[in-house]
């Protein structure tokens, strides 16, 4: 099947094509204009804009955590049945099937669950395998493992921590490393409540920045095309920033990626003692050229905070909205689901602000990622909302001006002027993901490229425009017409498979059995054990 | 072999799927009892979905009470492997299932993986089977109940004065001052709501100071396995039906054993991938079995024999011993078919149905 998407304009900065033109796709992929010109199907996009589809690198679409969150809430699924605009939560889409469907009706064709705990991997992967039409890829949580702890205490050398990161990924199926509060979940099993850059786990002797420089580098010398994925401490904490300074000059030229920073971008000014520092922060990544971070961006209202820093949660369990939470324990980070509100108060608007203020100030697009760290900062619903926030410096402008004076008082949010472009929106949402992935067949509408397309009508109405694609194509397959699905499709979850040392199995076989009384073989699961047509698609790692 | 059978009479497999996915289509209240593995249960959710079905578990009454403590409170929970490390003083709140008793067995004769700590401590809460030869190693707490032994151990470690003490207090409470990590052992086939609830107030109360944490062995693995799928599907638990066309949880309405109780269901499709008797009581209403078995189930008008999850074929299956899902190879091929492959060809059959994405 060849088809010609005729007469939008098309936005795919990394090949210098923005302006009218046409778009052919044959099959899977994107091809060159034929010499013909002809087309099996033409498809007018004329008053659109034509963008690979998009890429959301942080989301928390599956796993353990995120299921006990839809455990712990099962009334805002009823709300979103009854009052589908009014509950943001429920909007997310609890299920996995509503997840592929809400996401692909926005343009999202790929999708990154950030946090899968290796000895839960195959649950993660049968709820990714159960989300219709997206790609998706998942990190594997590494930093609070006793083996791995074990081994920087001993001063393993670097090819035998390589091995086991190596062996993590590879037998869990992800597509990179993220370490979350590094040591922190340890340390909280010996009752330390807070944990910092340079706090030491107690029982193995090693600091948290000796953690992530160590899995760092693993991670470089390996070849994972993804830098290492980095929660950093203090998460929440006001003063916060200072730790993200400290943890972005640990990088020390080496990629680092800093997850949803801006609940890391809070001063200590002010009566409150709680400020931003958004504009420092975004100054600091602006000359730290090895550091990408996504934002994590906070919208109002209902949502879950998801996650494996099983300390920050624990001690957020006051703060719970309704009041319920879940706080697990695990073999390496364990994790805790806390609802909350965000309100539009001193502190939820100066959340808000700071989120901003990065995306904002933080000049590269390659370097700064569109997300909400769906659901802790907002669902990933509230990103057509979002986009317009970017794009429009009115809609901020309007949307600041019914929050609390004292706390757009204490943010730069007000003197910004920037609003963001189509081409800077198709950087930050797909170009950029993609190379920052390793994902070279998407993210842009080359030839050879998958045809993951998003089409938009344009409009005045920004949120409207990104918020229901005019077409979506999934490798090839039209799977949205007009903001609704059209056609169903299983994807791929994305992984690296890098070769394992058999000295290593044989170790993990051997701590294994001695501390869990277990054999390897409960966590080894094979493709077929997610029970779909090729559940899995391989993805290089460099040479 | 013969894998199908309309009342007494065998027929093959593609009658019984039509005969069984007629009968769906011509009910007015179908409802599901599924006991099955993470394939099996995803199957038969998308069935549910087709014909407008409610689906619980055949044990429903216990997996509801354990579901409650995820949907109304929440707590604060670790997993087996990390019990099985860490864990110095183990308390068991109430009966478990011996499905559990060989874990049990092995906490209580390991020693934990913590520095000068040697044998665990273990106490008992309430009417509890211990392993063989474990006896002499517990020590018991009581004061009536389970529910009314958690409260007053939870008050008197709050230092608050109580009607009647709990036996043993003090060589738990002297117990707990030394331990790095104590946990509570506890399942929902036994042990009542406020029990669940008042143990994780207690669990939540010695956190505040030292750590502590509850060790969730659930009543029936297949049962928490099938809740886990069915909330990532639909978003909600087991209890939920598709009447209206979309999920809606209602653990009362949706109870199994109430709707045929009640006469509001009209027809009942069992799934069990199990050795397994059905649910007795489907006086008057139409009855489908999917079954691990031999020969037609009694008082069904369709039987269909579906292989055993892990024996017959490969599946996914809820573990408790290590609190997440796990492969489970097949030791050998078998003819008999996976019951997600026959609740597929079912649904195949239902007249204007079409294969849903479960």
């Amino acid at each position: 099947m060849l088809t010609r998407i005729s007469g939008g304009e098309i936005v795919d900065p990394p090949n210098g094509r923005v302006g009218p033109g046409d778009l052919w796709i044959k099959d899977e992929n994107i091809i060159e204009a034929p010499a013909d010109g002809r087309a099996d199907r033409t498809i007018d996009a004329s008053g659109c804009v034509v963008m690979a589809g998009a890429i959301d690198i942080h989301s928390h679409i599956g796993g353990g955590n995120v299921n006990t969150a839809r455990l712990l809430l099962p009334e805002q699924h009823a709300a979103h049945l009854r009052r589908p605009d009014g509950t943001p939560l429920s909007n997310a889409g609890w299920s996995t099937v509503e997840t592929g469907r809400r996401y692909a009706t926005m343009g999202f064709t790929t999708v990154i669950e950030p946090a899968m705990p290796p000895n839960a991997a195959l649950h993660t992967h049968l709820e990714l395998a159960d989300i219709p039409i997206i790609d998706k890829g998942t990190l594997a949580i590494l930093g609070n493992d006793d083996f791995l702890l074990s081994m920087i205490r001993d001063k393993a050398s670097p090819d035998m921590i390589d091995d086991y990161v190596a062996w993590t990924v590879g037998s869990t199926r992800a597509l990179g490393v993220k370490v979350i509060n590094a040591g922190a979940a340890a340390a909280f099993k010996e009752n330390v409540r807070t944990f910092s850059l340079d706090d030491v786990v107690p029982s193995y002797g090693v600091s948290s920045r000796r953690i992530v420089k160590t899995l760092q580098g693993a991670v470089e010398r390996l070849g994972i095309p993804h830098p290492l994925h980095v929660h950093c401490n203090n998460l929440g904490v006001p003063g916060a920033a200072d730790t993200a300074a400290r943890t972005i000059a640990a990088a020390e030229g080496i990629p680092l990626h800093l997850a949803h920073l801006q609940f890391y971008g809070y001063g200590t000014e002010g009566k409150r003692k709680f400020s931003s520092a958004a504009a420092s922060l975004a100054e600091l990544v602006n000359a730290s050229r090895e550091v990408t971070i996504d934002v994590g961006q906070v919208m109002f209202g209902q949502t879950v905070t998801i996650s494996a820093d099983v300390m920050r949660q624990f001690a957020a369990r006051g703060s719970a909205h309704p009041r319920k939470s879940v706080i697990h324990e695990a073999d390496g980070n364990g994790g805790g689901i806390v609802p909350f509100r965000y309100r539009q108060d001193y502190y939820g608007a100066l959340q808000w602000a700071v989120g901003l203020e990065l995306f904002l100030l933080i000049e590269d697009p390659w370097r700064v990622f569109f997300t909400t760290d769906h659901p802790n900062g907002a669902p990933f619903t509230a990103y057509p909302k979002l986009f317009e926030l970017l794009m429009s410096r009115d809609a901020r402008n309007e949307a600041a001006s019914l929050l609390p004076h004292s706390a757009m008082a204490l943010s730069t949010l007000s003197t910004i002027g920037r609003e963001y472009t189509f081409e800077e929106i198709a950087i930050m949402t797909r170009a950029a993901p993609a190379k920052l992935l390793g994902l070279e067949d998407r993210g842009h509408l080359g030839a050879g490229a998958i045809a993951d397309v998003a089409v938009y009508r344009r409009d005045a109405d920004i949120a409207k425009m990104l918020g229901r694609a005019a077409l979506v194509f999934k490798n090839g397959d039209q799977v949205v017409t007009d903001g609704e699905v059209t056609h169903y499709r299983w994807g791929k979850a994305l992984r690296l498979d890098p070769p394992k040392n058999p000295a290593m199995i044989r170790r993990l076989e051997e701590f294994y059995q001695q501390r869990y009384g277990l054999s390897l073989d409960w966590l080894a699961f094979p493709d077929s054990a997610i029970a779909r047509d090729e559940p899995f698609g391989e993805v290089p790692c460099r040479a | 072999m013969s894998v199908a059978w309309i009342g007494d009479r065998e027929t093959p497999f593609e009658q019984a799927a039509e005969k069984a996915a007629a009968l769906l289509h011509a009910s007015r209240c179908p409802l599901f009892t599924i006991d099955a593995d993470t394939d099996g249960t995803r199957a038969a959710i998308g069935l549910a979905k087709l014909v407008g079905a409610a689906y619980d578990h055949p044990g429903g009454a216990s997996l509801a009470r354990e579901t409650t403590l995820f949907t109304d409170q929440g707590g604060m929970f670790v997993t087996p492997g990390e019990a099985r490390r860490r864990a110095d003083v183990l308390v068991v709140v109430g009966a478990l299932p011996d499905i559990h008793l060989s874990f049990l067995a092995e906490l209580f004769t390991s020693p934990p993986d913590l520095p000068a700590v040697g044998q665990r401590r273990v106490f008992v809460i309430g009417n509890v089977s211990l392993p063989p030869g474990t006896d002499g190693l517990v020590e018991m707490l009581s004061c009536g109940g389970e529910a009314a032994t958690l409260a007053a151990l939870r008050a008197q470690c709050a230092g608050r004065k109580v009607a009647t003490p709990v036996q043993n207090f003090d060589r738990f409470a002297e117990a707990l001052a030394a331990a790095r990590f104590p946990v509570f052992l506890f399942s929902g086939r036994a042990s009542e709501s406020p029990a669940i609830e008042m143990l994780q107030g207690l669990v939540s109360d010695l956190n505040r100071k030292s750590r502590a944490a509850a060790l969730f062995l659930p009543a029936s693995e297949s049962g928490w396995g099938s809740t886990l799928a069915s909330t990532w599907l639909t978003g909600f638990p087991m209890r939920t039906g598709f009447a209206r066309g979309f999920p809606e949880y209602d653990p009362w309405r949706f109870d199994a054993a109430r709707m045929i109780a009640d006469g509001e269901a009209d027809l009942h499709l069992h799934v069990s991938t199990w050795p397994d008797t059905a649910p007795a009581n489907n006086d008057g209403i139409d009855f489908v079995a999917l079954q691990h078995t031999d020969g037609p189930v009694a008082g069904a008008q369709v039987t269909i024999a579906v292989g055993e999850a892990g024996i017959d074929h490969d599946a996914v299956l809820y573990s408790s011993r290590t609190g997440t899902f796990a492969f489970k190879r097949a030791p050998a091929a078998s003819s008999s078919p996976p019951a997600a492959a026959v609740l597929r060809a079912i649904a195949e059959r239902v007249p204007g149905g079409a294969p849903d994405l479960c």
